[in-house]
């Protein structure tokens, strides 16, 4: 129950933040490691059942700050533990505390673990390679290090956005661990379209084609290029918070009902002014404002047909939902679904809570 | 589905010149859906979205209000500064295109149904106005909503006697979050009708409840909100919302929902297999529409390839067509065409500094003309204004102040404590009792005291003059401290009688006593 318990054995949260000579100077940004923890515990604090937290420390001495939820009803941990966990892997600047609407119902029949991504929320932030490639097995490789501090033989994998992208890849290299695989508003699954006057000559001239971009445009996105992609927030330094507040008060509207202050972009703020590091790995993964330089579509079929996959979309969601059924067509053996949620958001999770919790309990129910 | 068994709205968003896209989107529900909007509880926008919410209110052809919304374009675009020249006075085209184009009894049909987003200037809250008495409040209200601080103009309008701003400012999507609200936005994001880039980029903004993702196209979008794109771009915009409505309505089973099959104009190539395509599409929809029980299936199987629909072609209908036509076509004349020529305009931008000022000139006059007779009521807003920034800035300034000579000189005396406590314990016995308790109280006494001080602005600022220099006088001799402490004492004691009155005083008072 209590959110703050960490069983490991590490005495303080705030080891990260550097030591150096300059720790007197007031920072410029309003963040730290333990403001992320307070933060965090607020949002803890509403879950209902049985809560366990801890740093999981792996091989290369990196800790991911993992949540473990298990159904308070159930006497007998033995009984839960047939069933296969399912584990949740945040989107891009996320977290754990972002399944609070989430966790309670979906751990009534299996004990359920949501962890911090490397790089993002609690977990440590090592530096990532800048080739698409190694980020990408940097991530995947944290996983399945994490699986088996964890000590899972298998899971039902679900990533939300980015975390989509992750899981997919690491289903790819390790198929065997996963016994279904839902991926809720994926991203990087299409591919970036390379010649679009082309594609609109064969059309003929009416075509409707949007207007050619002036040039201050892409110098504009080549000047951002250079950048993380929330860095912003991060040079903002005091006026971080209000920013979030500013641009993103729909996390706020999401959660209402559960927080009527700022705590919901407080976290959000909190876990993406700290030190960049997934950030960088997303940047390494991707070109040109949120393209994937290796784009799923083209790896699905890596995926053995036997392993079942489950795409869950937001109707208004900016996501391609195409690429869902790109992906049936690629793997036409395999057993593949699409499925919409009506008036939900990228965030489809935190919008249509109860219907999401209900398909995602209805296939992790289908697997045993 | 869009569920049809409670009442529901349409909004549309704020967004300057793009507003053209609106009209593509109302031309496309009134011609497929027109229950949608006839039926429509409200209807609300804001800024660009509040003219074209007014049109779809009061019946106005589309057609004519897209024309104008071209010729204002156009009217920006002819000049070298384009809209920031002087001498364009948007606020006024706005108005003489609304005088003329709504019909007399266009308030009684708005009333009540749509809902004009308002920033008030007092307290920068929204405003959702809804009723309109004439004609009048109703053009002046769609003024007030476009109203861009600065890109207008400097003094705002006043609404039934209270001054209001671009209703975008505190609300670009009025009531977006009602449920039923169908939403309606040029910007590429989450809105329910919006274009649909092919991006993955993973950010996304909200100005004001509108969602805008973080796109290249969207960059290009924001920078011609307020600097009008070429005629000919803009009537792409305008089809781009048909299209893109159309998708919305063939999204949700809403394609001639109630209404007879027609043969309709909506494709434009003869290309047989997409005509093909597009009608088996919307026999699909036609069908689920009818199997489907009226509340709506939360998660649906998606059964449509979306990529194929990028491709479908459509005709605006032939009145806004004609119409955005003729809009683009106007500027042939032999003078329009002279002027585009290279050398005329090198020659007329290498004149810009000699022109400008005298155009500026021009214009300013007429302006000032024209707002005779108002002058007398924006001076007397403006006088207040002014009055209270002077204020609000006086207050802050002293507030800040008299928080940081405080803060120095509590720093100040602290020190001296610590300093004098150990060797000069006799000089401290000449104070009274209550100044010989532990610092954390004395910091105490003086923390209350700045708040009374506070309370006391008159006096704020000489007794912080007096305690400074009496304390800035660098390093102090024993007896030179003590006497600076009684003076301090003096004052202190000073201060509690003055501030007698005040109720919670009476410790203080009693602990000197």
């Amino acid at each position: 129950m209590d959110p703050g318990t960490t069983t490991a054995p590490i005495p303080s949260d705030c080891e990260t933040e550097s030591s150096s000579i300059w720790n007197w100077w007031p920072s410029w940004r309003p963040t730290s490691m333990s403001l992320l923890k307070t933060a965090e515990s607020k949002i803890l604090a509403c879950f209902q059942n049985n809560l366990w937290t801890r740093f999981v420390t792996l091989p290369n001495q990196d800790r991911i700050w993992t949540l473990t939820l298990t159904n308070k009803a159930v006497r007998k941990p033995a009984e839960q533990a047939i069933k296969t966990p399912l584990v949740m892997v945040h989107g891009f600047g996320g977290g754990i505390g972002l399944w609070i609407r989430n966790l309670d119902a979906l751990c009534r029949s299996r004990p359920v673990y949501a962890f911090d991504l490397l790089g993002f929320g609690r977990s440590s932030r090592p530096p990532f390679p800048s080739d698409a490639a190694k980020a990408e097995e940097q991530f995947v490789d944290s996983i399945e290090q994490w699986r088996q501090s964890v000590g899972l033989e298998n899971m039902i994998l679900l990533g939300h956005s980015l975390g989509g992208y992750l899981a997919t890849s690491y289903a790819i290299q390790y198929p065997s661990r996963v016994s279904h695989l839902i991926l809720v508003d994926p991203w990087g699954f299409p591919e970036r379209p390379q010649t679009q006057t082309g594609e609109g000559q064969s059309q003929g001239t009416e075509v409707v084609k949007r207007p050619q971009l002036p040039r201050w445009v892409k110098v504009v996105a080549t000047v951002v290029s250079f950048f993380n992609p929330l860095a912003v927030i991060r040079a903002a330094g005091p006026w971080g918070p209000g920013l979030v507040n500013r641009f993103r008060p729909d996390f706020k509207r999401k959660f209402e009902d559960l927080f009527d202050d700022d705590t919901m972009t407080q976290y959000i703020y909190h876990c993406n002014a700290q030190t960049p590091s997934g950030e960088v790995g997303f940047r390494a993964m991707s070109e040109s404002l949120g393209w994937a330089k290796r784009p799923m579509l083209q790896r699905v079929h890596l995926l053995p047909p036997s392993l079942p996959i489950t795409m869950l979309y937001g109707e208004w969601s900016w996501v391609d939902k195409s690429s869902g059924d790109s992906v049936v067509q690629i793997r036409d053996q395999g057993h593949t679904r699409v499925m919409l949620i009506t008036k939900a958001s990228h965030h489809v999770y935190a919008d249509q809570p109860e219907e999401f919790n209900r398909v995602v309990e209805n296939i992790c129910n289908s697997v045993n | 589905m869009f569920p049809l068994d409670s009442p529901w709205n349409i909004s549309f968003a704020g967004c300057g010149f793009l507003g053209i896209y609106h009209i593509g989107v109302a031309s496309c529900l009134l011609e497929q859906a027109p229950f949608l909007v006839h039926n429509a509880r409200h209807i609300y926008g804001a800024s660009a979205g509040a003219l074209t919410a007014t049109a779809v209110v009061s019946g106005v052809c589309l057609g004519e209000t897209g024309a104008n919304i071209i010729n204002v374009a156009k009217e920006a675009r002819k000049r070298f500064l384009g809209p920031m020249h002087p001498s364009f006075n948007l606020v006024k085209i706005v108005r003489h295109a609304l005088q003329r184009t709504l019909p007399a009894d266009c308030y009684k049909r708005a009333t009540g149904r749509l809902g004009i987003s308002l920033t008030r200037v007092t307290d920068g809250a929204n405003v959702l106005v809804s009723h309109f008495n004439n004609k009048e409040e109703l053009v002046q209200a769609c003024v007030c909503s476009a109203y861009i601080p600065v890109y207008c103009g400097l003094i705002p309008p006043t609404l039934q006697g209270v001054r209001y701003v671009d209703g975008g400012i505190s609300d670009n999507l009025p009531q977006y979050e009602l449920k039923n609200t169908i939403t309606v936005s040029p910007f590429s994001g989450e809105s329910d009708i919006c274009p649909r880039d092919t991006s993955t980029n993973i950010h996304e903004l909200r100005f004001t409840n509108t969602s805008i993702q973080f796109t290249l196209t969207n960059l290009y979008r924001v920078s011609r909100a307020l600097f009008p794109p070429d005629p000919m771009i803009m009537k792409t915009m305008c089809k781009q919302g048909y299209n893109d409505a159309l998708h919305f309505l063939k999204r949700n089973g809403l394609l001639n929902f109630n209404g007879p099959l027609r043969d309709r104009p909506l494709l434009a190539n003869g290309e047989d297999n997409e005509q093909y395509n597009n009608n088996e599409e919307e026999e699909n929809s036609k069908g689920g529409e009818r199997e489907e029980p009226p509340h709506v299936e939360e998660a649906v199987v998606v059964h449509s390839n979306f990529s194929e629909e990028e491709h479908i072609v459509v005709h605006l209908p032939p009145t806004l067509h004609k119409a955005l036509i003729e809009a683009c076509m106007e500027r042939r004349s032999l003078v329009q065409s002279l002027g585009n020529l290279l050398p005329v305009r090198m020659a007329s931008a290498m004149m810009v500094p000699y022109t400008l000022p005298l155009e500026s000139a021009i214009s300013l006059t007429l302006r000032l003309l024209e707002w005779l007779p108002d002058v007398q009521e924006d001076v007397g807003w403006m006088r207040e204004q002014t009055m209270k920034i002077l204020q609000h800035v006086f207050r802050q300034t002293s507030k800040s102040i008299s928080q940081h000579m405080s803060a120095r000189f509590s720093c100040q005396l602290e020190l001296h404590h610590y300093q004098s406590l150990p060797s000069h314990l006799g000089s401290t016995k000449l104070f009274p009792n209550w100044m010989m308790r532990s610092s954390s109280s004395f910091q105490d006494v003086f923390n209350r005291l700045d708040h009374y001080k506070r309370q006391l602005l008159s006096g704020v600022l000489c007794i912080n003059m007096d305690l400074q220099s009496s304390f800035d006088t660098g390093p102090m001799s024993p007896d030179k401290r003590s006497s600076s402490f009684t003076s301090t004492d003096g004052l202190i004691m000073r201060d509690c009688f003055e501030i007698a009155p005040a109720a919670d005083s009476g410790d203080i008072i009693n602990s000197s006593s």
